[in-house]
C-alpha cells in the first residue's frame, strides 16, 4: 500500500527533524545546561529533576560538563568541613551567655 | 548556679552546635578573624536574648545567619543594602549565564573531568571565595559551604529566589575562573599553546 509507505517516510522525516530524538529527557541541551546547577543543588521539582537528570547522565555532549561541574562543587564543599571556631571563642561565648543568665543544661547533668 | 530552663535546654540543643557554622559564615562575610569572632559572639548573645522569637525545630541555622548578617551589615553601615542588587546580574536568566564562555569550555579538551579542581589547595579556594564581590560571596558560601536551599538563602539575603540563583550561578562562574587561572599559573592544568588562561570571560559564545 503506497500511502502507508508514504506515511512511514514522512514520519521518518519528522523524527529526524524533531529535536527530542537527540534530546534525552525530552529537553534540549541548552535547557539541560542552564539547569545543571539547579539539578546539582537538588532545587528542581521532581518531574524536571528526573528529565534533567536523564538528559545530563545520558547525553554525550552534556555528561562531561556535568562531571566537571560536580567536581568543582565537591572541591568547594570540602573546605567547609575543616573550618572550626577557635576554642577560646567558644569559651568566651559561653561566658557571655552565662552573664545573660544562661545555665548550661549539659553542665547540670554532669 | 540557676536551674536550666526549657529555654536554655532548647538553646543548647539547637543553637550552640552551630558555633562553627556561624563563625565560618562570619569569617567569609567580614574576611577578618577578629571581626568574625566578634560577630559570632554577638550573634549568639543576640540569639539568646531573643530566643523566645525563634520557633523550636525550625531552621536555627538560617535564623542565626540572618542575625549574623544583619549585625555585619549594620557595622558596615551599608544602609542601602536592599538596593544594592547588581542589576545586570539580578535580572539575568540562568539560561543566559549558562551560554557564556565557561571554564569547562576552555579546558574540556585537556581536563574534561575537572581533575584540577581536586588539586587546587583549600586555602586558594578560600582566598578566591573571599575575593568574590559580597553579593556573590554570600550566595556561594550559603549554598556551597553551608548547603542551604535557595529559599533559605533568599530569606537570609532578603532577595527573591531568582536573584539568589543569578548571584549563585554568576558567583560560581567567577570562582571557577579565578581558580582556573590559579591552576594554570601553578601548572596544575596545562594552558593551550596560545596561553589562554584569560580566555574565559563574560563574552557569549
Amino acid at each position: 500500500m503506497k500511502w502507508v509507505e508514504e506515511l512511514r517516510r514522512l514520519l521518518r522525516k519528522v523524527r529526524q527533524e524533531e529535536p527530542t530524538e537527540c534530546a534525552p529527557g525530552g529537553i534540549p541541551c541548552e535547557e539541560a545546561t542552564a539547569r545543571t546547577f539547579e539539578w546539582l543543588d537538588g532545587e528542581l521539582d521532581p518531574e524536571m529533576e528526573e528529565r534533567v537528570g536523564r538528559h545530563l547522565e545520558t547525553c554525550a555532549r552534556c555528561y562531561p560538563m556535568l562531571v566537571f561541574e560536580r567536581s568543582f562543587r565537591e572541591a568547594v564543599a570540602r573546605i567547609a568541613r575543616d573550618e572550626k571556631a577557635p576554642d577560646e571563642l567558644k569559651d568566651r561565648i559561653m561566658e557571655s551567655l552565662k552573664e545573660e543568665g544562661y545555665s548550661s543544661p549539659g553542665a547540670s547533668r554532669e | 548556679m540557676s536551674t536550666p530552663t526549657i529555654r536554655d535546654r532548647s538553646f543548647e540543643e539547637e543553637a550552640l552546635p552551630l558555633m562553627d557554622a556561624v563563625y565560618r559564615f562570619a569569617l567569609r562575610l567580614s574576611k577578618s578573624p577578629d571581626r568574625a569572632q566578634d560577630l559570632t559572639q554577638d550573634t549568639f548573645l543576640r540569639a539568646y536574648q531573643n530566643w523566645e522569637k525563634y520557633t523550636p525545630g525550625t531552621q536555627a541555622k538560617s535564623w542565626l545567619f540572618t542575625i549574623c548578617r544583619n549585625l555585619f551589615l549594620r557595622r558596615e553601615e551599608r544602609k542601602k543594602r536592599h538596593d544594592e542588587i547588581v542589576t545586570d546580574v539580578a535580572d539575568k536568566d540562568p539560561r543566559q549565564i549558562s551560554r557564556e564562555a565557561t571554564v569547562f569550555m576552555a579546558v574540556r579538551d585537556r581536563d574534561p573531568e575537572g581533575e584540577f579542581w581536586r588539586q587546587v589547595v583549600d586555602d586558594e579556594v578560600l582566598a578566591a571565595i573571599d575575593e568574590l564581590p559580597a553579593e556573590f560571596r554570600e550566595a556561594v558560601v550559603l549554598s556551597d559551604l553551608e548547603d542551604m536551599s535557595y529559599q533559605e538563602i533568599s530569606e537570609i539575603m532578603e532577595v527573591p529566589v531568582g536573584t539568589v540563583k543569578s548571584r549563585l550561578f554568576r558567583g560560581r562562574r567567577i570562582l571557577q575562573k579565578q581558580l582556573y587561572e590559579y591552576a594554570a599559573e601553578q601548572g596544575i592544568v596545562p594552558t593551550r599553546a596560545s596561553g589562554d588562561a584569560t580566555g574565559v570571560g563574560g563574552e557569549s559564545e
